[in-house]
């Protein structure tokens, strides 16, 4: 069972660096900030298939971590978004 | 092939990835995006370390407060361009900058891969010194007793740091609210957000710093939580900073460091000495340094966000 889950973490991160090509191609900011976005959801996915496999609750606690501040983050890259952009 | 193995080498492959592609990137702003991403992906990395503290840790700072000062600093640094170059180093200055931390990660990666087998390790002692506490985080029981000194001193630097920022205000503006003022949005995603978010995130920030002195969690990740949950509010233009001359503002920054100076002093007449905990009071006195801590650390990383004050005081 923990190799399954950890395979699907894989499959995850996998997906996921597809998603960080954006980040780094770019070419707009808000494409940067989407990938970014999906990078932290899919962060989130791989700590909670890891938390499975590992049985770690405290992990738990970080997906949650991100999944509060990662909404936080987007809109931090928003408002500076808008201030380049002026 | 091992999934786990594989996992492992794909984070380190991503990780390096970013990591350079930051170094690279052409403008400030895309630089800032692979700054975040490489430390959500250092995140993973620790938890796969076995090191949940310290993934809280990046995950708060990463993406709660460093990501963000440092946008504001690209946000404002625009037209600056004469500051920019005044303030990069020369070619020569990098290549040597460059040179010492290839060395040196050159030295640290000899040292780890020459470690005898078992390697040295405090751990053992750690964990025995860590129930006669009352506590069943052993990291905890390491920064709050076994090297409280350290702690202690971080503590008292926060506070040098909403000094250092605020002495960056022009003399006019001395006593006015700290940052930009934000214009009021009272509709759209960003004062939904606004509204809805920051009754979850105190009490998940609260959560984290209780939770800290028996599992994963602490004063310094749940305030970084408290303070993005101001800075919500603050960019939506719905909350107002209070002015740098306020009493209260000032006594929730010090209060922290003023209790953990307080209890250690205490040990000398209660323990046996400087930040010693008299047996079995040691938890409630740890959790009360810590509560007092996390509303500091809130406190002045909301301090540090804002920047200094950029109004004058109202009459």
């Amino acid at each position: 069972m923990t190799e399954i889950l950890l395979a699907a973490a894989v499959l995850v991160l996998l997906t996921v660096l597809a998603g960080l090509w954006r980040v780094l191609r770019g070419p707009r900011r808000a494409d940067r900030l989407m990938a970014a976005q999906l990078l932290c959801t899919g962060g989130i996915a791989a700590l909670l298939l890891v938390a499975g496999a590992s049985g770690s609750a405290a992990i738990l606690d970080v997906a949650l971590l991100l999944a509060l501040l990662g909404a936080f983050t987007s809109v931090a890259f928003v408002m500076a978004a808008r201030l380049i952009g002026r | 092939m091992n999934a786990g193995l594989l996992l492992d080498l794909l984070l380190a492959l991503a990780v390096l990835g970013t990591a350079a592609w930051t170094l690279l990137a052409r403008t400030a702003f895309a630089a800032v995006i692979g700054f975040v991403a490489t430390g959500l992906l250092l995140t993973l990395v620790w938890v796969r370390l076995g090191a949940v503290d310290v993934a809280l840790t990046e995950a708060a700072i990463g993406a709660g407060a460093t990501g963000v000062i440092i946008l504001y600093v690209v946000a404002r640094l625009r037209g600056g361009e004469a500051e920019i170059s005044a303030a990069t180093p020369n070619p020569v200055q990098r290549i040597l900058a460059a040179l010492l931390a290839l060395a040196v990660g050159g030295l640290l990666a000899w040292g780890v891969l020459n470690l005898p087998d078992p390697a040295p390790s405090l751990a053992e002692a750690a964990l025995a010194g860590t129930a006669p506490l009352g506590l069943g985080n052993p990291v905890s029981a390491v920064l709050m007793a076994h090297r409280g000194l350290d702690t202690l001193l971080e503590a008292i630097v926060l506070v040098f740091a909403v000094l250092a920022v605020w002495s960056m205000a022009a003399d006019h503006r001395w006593g006015g609210a700290p940052g930009p003022v934000f214009p009021r949005a009272d509709h759209g995603p960003l004062s939904l957000l606004a509204r809805i978010l920051p009754p979850v995130g105190i009490v998940i920030g609260i959560y984290i710093a209780w939770v800290g002195t028996d599992a994963p969690g602490g004063k310094f990740q749940g305030g970084t939580i408290l303070a993005a949950m101001w800075v919500l509010p603050w960019i939506a233009g719905l909350a107002r900073p209070p002015s740098v001359t306020d009493w209260r503002l000032r006594l929730m920054i010090a209060i922290g460091p003023l209790t953990f100076l307080g209890v250690g002093l205490a040990g000398f007449l209660i323990a046996d000495g400087f930040l010693a905990y008299p047996a079995g009071f040691a938890k409630p006195l740890i959790l009360l340094i810590e509560a007092a801590m996390t509303l500091s650390v809130a406190a002045a990383l909301a301090c540090l966000i804002a920047g200094p004050p950029e109004r004058r005081r109202r009459a």
